[in-house]
């Protein structure tokens, strides 16, 4: 019995032990070889974390992967550049020269792996499209906080975090959405309202887009002036 | 006051006028030239006898009272109209619409609204109603403006045209524009003479309509789309501003 006793102990002390040791080593971090260990948190333009640990420690790099290339070794001197933008990652520039979807996630996906507040990055201002007609309104605030939209729920599989994107497309029309494509993927009934129904909620029309671009000012000022001849 | 009323009004004659109101009505009888000698205002109404072919308590045509050979009219579907103005566009290039401030042929108007915090629209296409008992016509001292007997539609012939504007200001859609160039009143003619001459079966606009809110074609021909939507049972049709008794052939209807 008290040899029994001794086996549990023994057993469990060894196992204790063993964790023990494991969680010793997870915890040496080297910030000579791995960089500092806090992770960098921007909060202009917008709120960003970088994790030196996951990319040196997790994933294998060494210091000269990114230093003194594509940033230099000084704390907020890239940033006060100003040249630290999403569209120069795109042109695979800084996160952008690893993060391109190939060597590492592309940088117009997953934007909460970095972007520590997503509501940020949602923009303001309406979408007007003008192709194939004229003119089309989306509101990203009203689908993301009115109706709790994530990003990757468009981006990138439905529509392209490009400007402009989806206008170039040649089958960016009514008959796609009823296919299920672009704002079809949900605007089908029973997801949100059909396509083929409520036209005037998105479509604006010519006078809505003078209205938003103020050329409806220009046409205004004209028929003063011609009333004003009379 | 409507022109059922106006017909049904009898001659005061002018026996009984003052001075100065018969003063006032000859005044207007040069003005207008014929009115006056005419006898009565009516008189005049090259189309006052044209049948409606609308029952009047529905707007909904009624089949085999259509007066015309081709009875050319329109059905807007107005839920459809998203103004991309590709109609407009169209109407300017196909009857050379100059590009001057008031002329026009067709237009969209356009109905905002706030529901619950959320703007709302309404788009919504005119163009000449090419009435049954057009006022434009009844009012035109030269018979420059007129009911194509064939067809049913409201034509101009330019060469009559003295630019008095009396039908402008007598059209209640208010279709009519002064064209310059022409030195003539100018309007929508459903492309009589740029389209339809050459056998084209649809307007400019309604060709150019992208979400089919424009349906052109002849109401006497039972194959065409437009019968079919102004016969289809339970469909709500509408026309703009009935009161005026003017009998208009642009339907309207949510479809």
């Amino acid at each position: 019995m008290q040899n029994r006793i001794k086996t549990i102990v023994a057993i469990l002390l060894s196992g204790f032990f063993f964790l023990a040791t494991n969680s010793i080593a997870a915890e040496a971090y080297d910030e000579d070889s791995y960089g500092p260990e806090a992770p960098i948190a921007w909060d202009k333009p917008t709120k960003v974390n970088f994790s030196h640990k996951v990319h040196t420690m997790d994933s294998g790099l060494t210091c000269d992967a990114c230093h003194d290339e594509l940033f230099t070794m000084e704390a907020g001197a890239v940033l006060a550049t100003g040249k630290m933008t999403m569209a120069a990652m795109a042109e695979g520039k800084f996160c952008g020269s690893c993060h391109d979807g190939n060597t590492a996630f592309a940088s117009s996906t997953q934007c909460a792996s970095c972007h520590t507040d997503v509501n940020e990055l949602v923009p303001e201002d309406p979408i007007v499209w003008t192709k194939p007609v004229k003119a089309v309104l989306f509101y990203h605030k009203a689908h993301t906080e009115d109706f709790g939209l994530e990003c990757d729920a468009c981006h990138n599989d439905t529509f392209v975090m490009q400007k402009g994107a989806a206008e170039k497309a040649d089958n960016f029309t009514m008959q796609a959405l009823y296919e299920g494509k672009y704002c079809g993927k949900c605007h089908d009934g029973s997801t949100a309202f059909a396509s083929d129904t409520r036209c005037n909620t998105c479509h604006i029309g010519v006078k809505g887009y003078n209205r938003m671009t103020g050329n409806d000012d220009a046409h205004e000022k004209n028929h003063k002036d011609t009333q004003a001849g009379h | 006051m409507n022109i059922e009323d106006l017909e049904n009004e009898k001659n005061e004659g002018i026996e009984n006028m003052p001075l100065q109101e018969r003063r006032k009505f000859l005044q207007m009888g040069l003005a207008v030239t014929g009115v006056f000698l005419g006898g009565s205002v009516l008189s005049l109404t090259s189309a006052s006898h044209a049948s409606s072919q609308i029952n009047p308590d529905l707007d909904i045509p009624v089949e085999g009272q259509y007066p015309y050979p081709k009875h050319y009219s329109m059905v807007m579907r107005q839920n459809r109209c998203i103004d991309c103005e590709r109609c407009i566009e169209a109407c300017k290039q196909t009857n050379h619409v100059p590009d001057a401030h008031g002329a026009y042929r067709t237009a969209i108007q356009e109905r905002l609204t706030t529901e619950n915090g959320v703007e709302k629209r309404e788009f919504r296409p005119v163009l000449c109603n090419h009435c049954n008992r057009p006022p434009c016509v009844r009012v035109c001292p030269t018979k420059a403006t007129y009911k194509d007997p064939e067809t049913g539609i409201v034509v101009m012939d330019y060469k009559k045209c003295i630019g008095c504007k009396t039908c402008m200001a007598a059209c209640p859609y208010n279709a009519r524009y002064f064209n310059e160039e022409k030195y003539a009143i100018d309007k929508c003619n459903f492309c009589i003479d740029t389209r339809l001459a050459e056998g084209k079966k649809e307007t400019a606009c309604a060709a150019a309509c992208p979400t089919g809110a424009r349906i052109f074609g002849d109401l006497k021909d039972k194959s065409t789309e437009i019968y079919r939507l102004l016969h289809t049972p339970d469909t709500k049709i509408w026309v703009l501003r009935p009161d005026t008794g003017a009998l208009p052939n642009v339907f309207y209807m949510n479809a």
